[in-house]
């Protein structure tokens, strides 16, 4: 029958099928290509085409029909008119269908899967309710009749098998469509013999069982109508008739028929079988005695699905089967150890099993009996899988509630169980084993304890029980043997403490580890594993923290102890680990409950431990205990843990981790509360301005030690052996090292040499910073913020203010600044200051505006409110004397627990606090440092006047390391100020370097101003050798603001009036010094300026103009 | 009362793609006409595109609500749940319960037909926040499992697919003068006769000791045991078995010899139907030829050996009755349990087409009837303990003298006590070390010859074809052992693990070498810091252990010693036709634990 339909499409070629077919069970987006280029018909047409060709391969038409059938429905006709798709299958299927077998083209395969294939669509597509298409479904059901319409018709008993099941289909999505000829089906059941008897009793079976669940009066004996031609029943389209009742009588000798062929049955089919006899007979109250002769024996077969039907069956049958609960038992107990079943099957035994007792003891049934079966049965054996392991001590667990039985007790039980997994407790603490019998454990211990009801006297019960006293002494003794099973044990602890009706069960188990484990943990390295477990007891508030504290202060004392050039880390590691610790008990107990032991705990750490970082979190622990009140200090530890997403880490790896709670959610509003936080300088800079003169050659480093200007290392002319030769004896000292000329002897007048050697006393007082702490600068700064903006900032309500005025004072605690600066200043300690209170706006304001006045200095205006701002004091230990900016970073809590983290405003470093005193050497009396200082400025004048008189000489510095070179420069600079202001800017800002005041006009004035003291008063005269006699101008760099300068003495602008001058001596740490003479006359000076360390002119030149112009 | 039904089917293949799908319209249309009566939003997934892997099966650290682990049950690691992404929707839909079984390269998935009711009990099941549930109490997933046969139905579906893509469909060996009978097509060609088809040739023997055991006894040994290479998936074959044994997914015959004869035979006018029986649908065709009633008996034997006072040696046998019964008609054959209700033998279950009577099992005089389907089947299966002494007994000892080198003793006894017509056909005895490389090898043995590979050393006792009889035999071998030295190894786990719960064992050092006791117990403790934890469907983890594994056949009867005796069997209606018995025994996991380590135990019954 070849179509003529209007195919206007390219036919498709078995290849392009087979893409087809794919793309379709691909999805949606590869079916789009095909969809888009063929209409849904034209697409059912070609596959029929292709399907009825003749040459077409067997299996691609049948892969064909499959493929209609998995897509009819859902997507190919689901916008198509139903009749149009249903007439044109229909049509073909007859074709097929009718068309004699010749083995090619029409195999019996094919016919089948023509039947199955059309039922679905039809099914799929809803023919019945669809009034253009119920002719389509009259028309095939009565095509398939007439083919099931032959019994033991020999060839095509296949066929026939295929057709029954086809007409079950459709009366299973349409019950009763087949009821009015049920008759007919049954007289076809019972003359059938071939095995396709099968498929008409599943079919009749379907039939009964519509009939019997639609309550349809129906006669089986006489049907009223013929079985061909196919008409569906009235009842079906009308939906009108109601039912009417049932042939009791009829359908009762149907069911004596059906019930004699269950040994006919496939075991599938056997399920399916009995799946619709049951409802039949609870309908028709047959003898349910019956079916337990039929069918009960089908516990014994080894398919897994028959005993499944039994299991089905009893569970309808609870009470005919009553009495049969141990055999059952035994029966799932027997097929779970039997070693020819896939483990799949073993382990749904058990589930049945389980299931079944879910189930029975629901009814009034004595467990006891139970028991017995079950724990004799269920001992894992070696071989078992692990899954298999586990649920069947599931099986043991539950048969411990059965009561004891046979002398058995539950704790015997619980350990024999545990045999099998025993290697639990050396295999690594991530093995399945170790699963295993943590899950059984867990099991053991709530055993038939609910969670959906609330009857709290079971706990008490549980509480008493043999198996938990005997289970909470194994963890014990586990935990203390093995220590790598502590976190799988804290894991356990956790389950519970995590679960709303267990969580006494880990609590308890936590308090058998305070009072068992804790004191028989030995003191050493290996307690550290034990912090989780002491961590979880530190958090529970039911347990008193004594014992663990004492532990964990012995713990303290051995690392203290321990503490060797090789535990540095672990020390640290350890002891941040302690701290934790005592953080989670000030968080979760009574101050008052631990103050004692804490305390003493706390106090030791920070006065010896043996890393600094412990000792400092120590000391803020301790300082938090002492300080603030326990509720205030429990609220502000346990905010950051409440908060959502962090679960308590069971592994609190350093206890910073724990410290630093999540940021808060609102970036923004923090950011704001930032800008009220300000730290600012104590004392203002001269220069505001901030340049700093950056040379690449000039950034002394570590890591460049041999830069020209830097320190280099002293390169000794030794040989080791002589040095270190016992057999001669001699050491050489450190003294001698430097006394050593490095260089070839050269001549030198005495004059020199006495520089040399004060220079050689100072810079080996000079400390090298490579080798040892270098000298440190330090500004003083204040921290300090606004109350109010902060409040409104932080959501604080202003209602409050009028009502307690303290406390809406806001406070930040436990603030930490830390401090960078992409200067060459060392690493700069940051800054912990433990509480902060805001300003009142009062204060603030007022202190605000003095601080933007310029200069005056602010200790005048803020001495009365030293708790709303904390002093600070950054330490930087300079490699190069340069300006610079610190940045400064900020982590705080607020009062309500929030972290801030951002970055203040950034602290200016001027040249001035590079302005040190020269270190005076500790042999030197007091007295006689005037002289010290006079000699040395005398010394460093001549040194960087000329290179040539000191120029190649080294200085070994302080460690006996490194050495410095002087290499020095010269500068003048006028000043045209009157001598008055001068002499007052140096008395304000310079009067601590002044070495000397020469000259009688002049020492005069100081010395009446009383500011400048203890220096080195002359009277003229000398100076004016000093500063003309060496004036070489030979130096390697000469800076000179205009020609004429060269020679100052003679500049115009100098007046011949002199007063005298102030010679000024500024060490600039690391090693360098900056000298000034200052020639005052009445209307200028002249400042003469040498320093071995050229790039700071630069910035002394805006100083000099500050201080004195400004 | 449900029956089973089957939803769709798909098959990934190792890199989780979908090769094989099939859907079920009809059943489809049921599942969405049941949640329209639940008033639910129905699925409608379109093709599985995520691939599932096997889950933890026990909740572990990594578990969290919603997942199957969550559940704490093994079965979650073969009922798994899937959850599926509608990107329109932008909501999860939940799948379950998909039938995973993995065999060979595959993944078969198997969605079967529930009620939306179920569904959504899982859901709450796998979702509670409670500490893990109690055995017996609440909603658990025991008794969905059990009010569920299509999930059962489901597994047998996703075993029979199987064994069909991986071509494991062997017929249950039956063993007549030594030589394998051939299965179903046999008794077929040779007694049909088709025109045009000639008889088969029979098969060349079987490779011994690994075919018929393989199939069913070992199954569950077996099945994860990678199968042979890969071997394309024949689609349709595939398609065919689906669209006769469950044409509309309710699953009706999964017998895939039956289809697969009826497919190639058909039916010709000449197959009568049985005069005034019904012929059962397991027995499509009728025998027609020379009649006669094979039994092959096999066991497989089980041991673990210790040599220690403190734990008992356990040795079990798993044993089967093979059946062929090439008889015409449909004749009823019966034969007492005597033999088989000896005081060692347990238990019992038969093949469905047994009828037993509901107290036969503990009569001793009962028997067993059957109507033997075609072809070669399991009539029954039993469990055992050794009525005769362990076959082989004696000890393995391995000491580690250093950390590379080891002293090794086997004193042996071979068939102790038993008596002709016992035969020992072969026995081999391997000592695999699968983490460590062995390098060389030195000692000879007092019977036999040994060879080495990378990772094993073997002994062969007893070779085939010189097979003893009747006798004992004392067989000791000392030998030395070198290994290359030990590196650590993170031997990839088949998953992530259960729970990285102790990768941070970083700075507690739990032992230094000063306190460990000798060589062997230093070594242990550092060759399982990196044991990989093994899969739930493991019985212990193999590679934490020494042993030795003991192969071997036992032909002439069997070791529980259970037999049947030709002349009680009758069959009915009356014909004459031989009877034949044979057994053959072999071995499973038999192993001789190293005497001087770990080894896994596990409590025996009390009783």
């Amino acid at each position: 029958m070849e179509r003529s339909s209007s195919l206007s499409v390219k036919p498709l070629s078995p290849s392009d099928w087979e893409t087809l077919i794919d793309d379709f069970q691909f999805g949606p987006p590869r079916r789009q290509k095909w969809t888009s280029q063929y209409p849904s018909i034209s697409l059912l047409d070609l596959a029929l085409t292709s399907i009825l060709r003749k040459e077409s391969p067997l299996p691609l038409k049948l892969n064909l029909l499959v493929f209609l059938e998995e897509f009819s429905a859902e997507s190919l006709f689901a916008d198509c008119d139903a009749h149009s798709v249903t007439s044109r299958l229909i049509e073909s299927a007859r074709y097929v269908i009718q068309a004699p077998i010749d083995g090619i083209s029409f195999t019996v395969s094919l016919k089948e899967q023509f039947m199955v294939s059309v039922t679905s669509i039809l099914i799929a597509l809803d023919a019945l309710s669809d009034a253009s298409a119920v002719r389509d479904l009259e028309n095939f059901v009565d095509l398939l009749l007439s083919v099931a319409n032959r019994p033991n018709f020999s060839s095509d008993r296949q066929i026939r098998a295929v057709a029954c099941e086809c007409l079950r289909e459709f009366e299973r999505a349409y019950p009763c469509l087949l009821a009015e000829i049920a008759g007919h089906l049954w007289g076809l059941c019972q003359s059938e013999r071939t095995h396709a008897a099968y498929s008409y009793i599943l079919l009749l079976t379907t039939v009964v069982h519509s009939i019997v669940v639609s309550k349809m009066n129906v006669s089986m004996v006489n049907p009223s109508v013929p079985l061909v031609p196919f008409c569906v029943p009235q009842l079906l389209t009308s939906a009108s008739t109601s039912a009417s009742g049932l042939n009791l009588k009829e359908l009762r000798r149907v069911m004596a028929f059906l019930l004699e062929s269950p040994h006919f049955m496939t075991p599938c089919g056997m399920m399916e079988f009995l799946s619709m006899i049951v409802p039949i007979a609870i309908v028709l109250e047959l003898q349910t005695s019956l079916l337990k002769v039929q069918f009960f024996g089908l516990l014994y077969s080894f398919n897994p699905l028959l005993c499944h039907a039994v299991l089905m069956m009893y569970m309808h049958f609870v009470d005919a089967f009553d009495g049969q609960e141990s055999e059952i038992a035994r029966r799932l107990m027997l097929i779970s150890g039997q070693v020819q079943n896939h483990l799949v099957f073993k382990m749904l035994a058990l589930h049945w099993l389980l299931g079944f007792i879910g189930l029975i003891s629901n009814e009034k049934f004595d467990k006891s009996k139970l028991g017995s079966v079950l724990s004799l049965g269920f001992y894992p054996s070696v071989f078992d899988p692990l899954a298999l392991k586990s649920l069947k001590l599931d099986v043991l667990a539950f048969s411990s509630t059965c009561g004891v039985e046979n002398g058995i007790s539950v704790v015997e039980l619980f350990e024999d169980g545990l045999v099998c997994v025993s290697a639990f407790k050396w295999l690594p603490p991530c093995s399945t084993e170790s699963a295993v019998a943590f899950r059984t454990f867990h099991k053991f211990l709530i055993c038939a304890s609910s969670h959906s009801d609330n009857n709290f006297s079971a706990s008490k019960v549980l509480m008493e029980s043999a198996i938990f006293k005997s289970l909470q002494r194994m963890l014990v003794d586990m935990t203390l043997e093995f220590q790598r099973l502590v976190p799988v044990v804290v894991a356990f602890v956790d389950r519970f403490l995590n679960c709303h009706k267990h969580r006494w069960l880990g609590e308890r188990l936590l308090v058998t580890f305070d009072e068992y484990l804790l004191p028989k943990v030995i003191t050493d390295y290996r307690l550290a594993s034990y912090f989780p477990v002491l961590d979880r007891i530190a958090e529970s508030d039911t347990i008193t923290p004594c014992g663990l504290l004492s532990l964990l202060t012995k713990f303290v004392v051995f690392l203290v102890e321990k503490h060797g050039p090789d535990t540095g880390l672990k020390s640290w590691s350890h002891g941040s680990k302690i701290l934790g610790i005592c953080r989670t008990m000030l968080a979760h107990h009574h101050s008052s409950r631990l103050f004692h032991g804490l305390s003493h705990l706390l106090a030791f750490a920070c006065l010896y431990f043996p890393d600094l970082e412990i000792r400092d979190s120590a000391r803020i622990y301790l300082r938090l205990l002492v300080c603030i009140p326990g509720k205030k200090l429990r609220h502000i530890l346990k905010l950051g843990e409440q908060l959502p997403g962090i679960s308590s880490s069971p592994y609190p790896s350093s206890f910073f981790n724990g410290q630093s709670p999540q940021a808060s959610h609102d970036p923004k509003k923090y950011r704001n509360l930032l800008s009220h936080i300000r730290l600012e300088r104590a004392v203002k800079l001269l220069v505001n301005q901030c340049w700093s003169l950056s040379l690449p050659s000039f950034g002394v480093s570590n890591d460049r030690p041999g830069n020209l200007e830097g320190i280099r290392d002293i390169e000794f002319p030794l040989d080791a052996e002589r040095e270190f030769d016992p057999s001669v004896g001699t050491h050489v000292s450190e003294a001698e090292r430097f006394d050593r000329p490095k260089e070839p002897l050269c001549v030198m007048d005495s004059v020199i040499s006495e520089i040399l050697g004060i220079l050689r006393r100072h810079f080996s007082c000079i400390p090298d910073f490579r080798y040892m702490p270098g000298l440190k600068i330090r500004i003083p700064c204040y921290l300090r913020f606004k109350s109010e903006p902060f409040n409104q900032d932080l959501g604080l309500g202003s209602p409050k203010t009028g009502t307690n005025n303290v406390d809406t004072i806001p406070a930040i605690y436990a603030t930490v600044l830390t401090f960078s600066s992409s200067s060459p200043y060392g690493s700069i300690p940051s800054s912990r200051i433990p509480f902060l209170l805001g300003e009142s706006s009062r204060d603030y304001f007022s202190s605000d505006q003095k601080g933007s006045l310029d200069i005056v200095p602010l200790e005048n205006g803020v001495s009365d409110d030293e708790s709303f701002r904390a002093s600070v004091v950054i330490e930087l230990e300079p490699r190069e004397p340069m300006p610079g900016l610190i940045d400064v970073a900020i982590e705080t809590n607020t009062d309500d627990g929030h972290v801030i983290r951002g970055r203040l405003d950034s602290i200016v470093v001027g040249i001035e606090d590079m302005f040190l005193r020269a270190i005076v050497p500790s042999d030197i009396r007091e007295d006689a440092v005037l002289d010290y200082y006079a000699e040395l400025f005398n010394a460093l004048w001549e040194a960087c006047s000329s290179p040539s008189s000191t120029g190649r000489e080294i200085f070994g510095l302080k460690g006996g390391k490194g050495a410095a070179a002087i290499c020095g420069t010269r500068s003048v600079k006028l000043i045209d100020v009157p001598a008055t202001s001068l002499i007052q800017s140096i008395e304000c800002h310079l009067a601590p370097f002044v070495v000397s005041v020469i000259g009688e006009d002049l020492v005069n004035i100081v010395k009446d101003g009383g500011v400048i003291r203890d220096v080195i008063w002359k009277e003229a005269s000398a100076f004016d050798a000093t500063s003309s006699s060496t004036d070489l101008n030979q130096g390697p760099l000469h800076l000179t603001y205009t020609e004429e300068e060269e020679d100052g003495e003679d500049h115009p602008c100098i007046s011949k009036r002199e007063m005298g001058c102030f010679r000024i001596l500024i060490f600039l740490p690391p090693r360098y010094h900056l000298l000034f003479q200052m020639e005052v006359s009445n209307v200028s000076t002249l400042v003469r300026i040498r320093t071995d360390h050229w790039p700071c002119l630069a910035y002394i030149d805006d100083y000099l103009e500050t201080l004195f112009l400004a | 009362m449900r029956g089973c039904s089957i939803r769709a089917i798909w098959i990934l293949n190792a890199q989780d793609a979908v090769v094989f799908s099939r859907r079920f319209p009809v059943v489809e249309r049921r599942w969405r006409e049941a949640c329209n009566r639940e008033n639910e939003s129905c699925i409608e997934e379109d093709t599985l595109k995520e691939g599932s892997s096997r889950g933890f099966g026990i909740r572990t650290a990594q578990s969290t609500e919603g997942m199957d682990s969550w559940v704490d049950d093994p079965i979650t690691r073969h009922v798994i749940s899937v959850y599926i992404n509608k990107e329109e929707e932008g909501e999860n839909h939940l799948l379950w319960p998909l039938i995973l079984h993995i065999k060979g390269q595959y993944c078969i998935l198997v969605l079967p037909l529930v009620e939306p009711q179920h569904l959504k009990a899982y859901a709450r099941i796998c979702k509670r926040s409670d500490c893990g549930n109690a055995v017996g109490v609440d909603e658990s997933v025991s008794s969905l499992l059990l009010e569920l046969p299509s999930i059962t139905g489901a597994f047998m579906v996703a075993h029979a697919i199987g064994d069909i893509i991986s071509g494991d469909m062997v017929e249950p060996e039956i063993v007549v003068s030594a030589s394998p009978v051939g299965g179903l097509l046999d008794s077929l060609t040779g007694s049909i006769g088709i025109a045009g088809m000639s008889a088969r040739p029979k098969p060349v023997a079987a490779p011994v000791a690994v075919s018929a055991a393989g199939a069913v006894v070992m199954g569950a040994i077996a099945s994860d045991a990678p199968k042979i290479g890969s071997r394309p998936l024949d689609k349709d074959a595939l398609r065919t078995f689906i669209s006769s044994s469950m044409p509309f997914g309710t699953p009706l015959d999964l017998s895939y010899s039956n289809i697969s004869a009826m497919k190639a035979h058909g039916f010709s006018s000449s197959d009568l139907p049985p005069a005034d029986l019904k012929q059962p649908a397991w027995k499509p065709y009728l025998f027609k030829g020379k009649q006669r009633l094979l039994f092959t008996i096999h066991e497989t034997v089980f041991a673990a050996m210790y040599d220690r006072d403190e734990i008992p040696d356990s040795i079990s046998i798993s044993g089967q009755v093979n059946c062929r019964a090439d008889l015409e008609g449909l004749p009823d054959v019966s034969f007492p349990l005597t033999a088989l209700n000896a005081a060692h033998v347990e238990v019992l279950s038969f093949h469905p087409c047994a009828q037993v009577p509901e107290q036969c099992v503990d009569k001793q005089a009962a028997s067993v009837m059957f109507s033997p389907p075609l072809g070669n089947f399991v009539l029954l299966c039993y469990q055992a303990t050794c009525g005769v002494g362990p076959p082989i007994k004696g000890f393995y000892q391995l000491s580690m003298v250093s950390e590379d080198e080891g002293a090794f003793l086997f004193k042996l006894s071979l068939m102790e006590g038993y008596k002709a017509p016992l035969t020992m056909d072969f026995c081999t005895i391997t000592m695999p070390f699968p983490r460590r490389r062995v390098v060389s090898f030195d000692g000879t043995p007092s019977i036999g010859t040994v060879s080495t590979t990378d990772r094993s050393v073997e002994w062969k006792i007893i070779t085939s074809g010189r097979g003893i009889t009747g006798k004992s035999v004392e067989a000791t071998f000392p030998g030395t052992i070198k290994f290359a030295p030990w590196q650590t190894q993170r031997l990839p786990s088949s998953r992530p693990g259960f729970g990285n719960i102790a990768d941070e064992e970083s700075d507690n050092e739990t032992e230094s070498n000063g306190n460990m006791v000798n060589v062997d117990e230093f070594l242990m403790e550092k060759m399982n810091k990196d044991l990989p934890s093994v899969d739930l469907e493991e019985p212990f983890c193999w590679q934490a252990y020494n042993y030795a594994k003991v192969s071997f056949k036992i032909m002439g009867a069997s070791l529980s010693g259970t037999s049947i005796d030709p002349k009680s069997v009758s069959i009915y209606p009356p014909v004459k036709a031989p009877v034949e018995f044979s057994t053959q025994v072999t071995s499973g996991d038999y192993i001789l634990w190293n005497t001087l380590g770990k080894c896994p135990s596990a409590a025996s019954r009390k009783s």
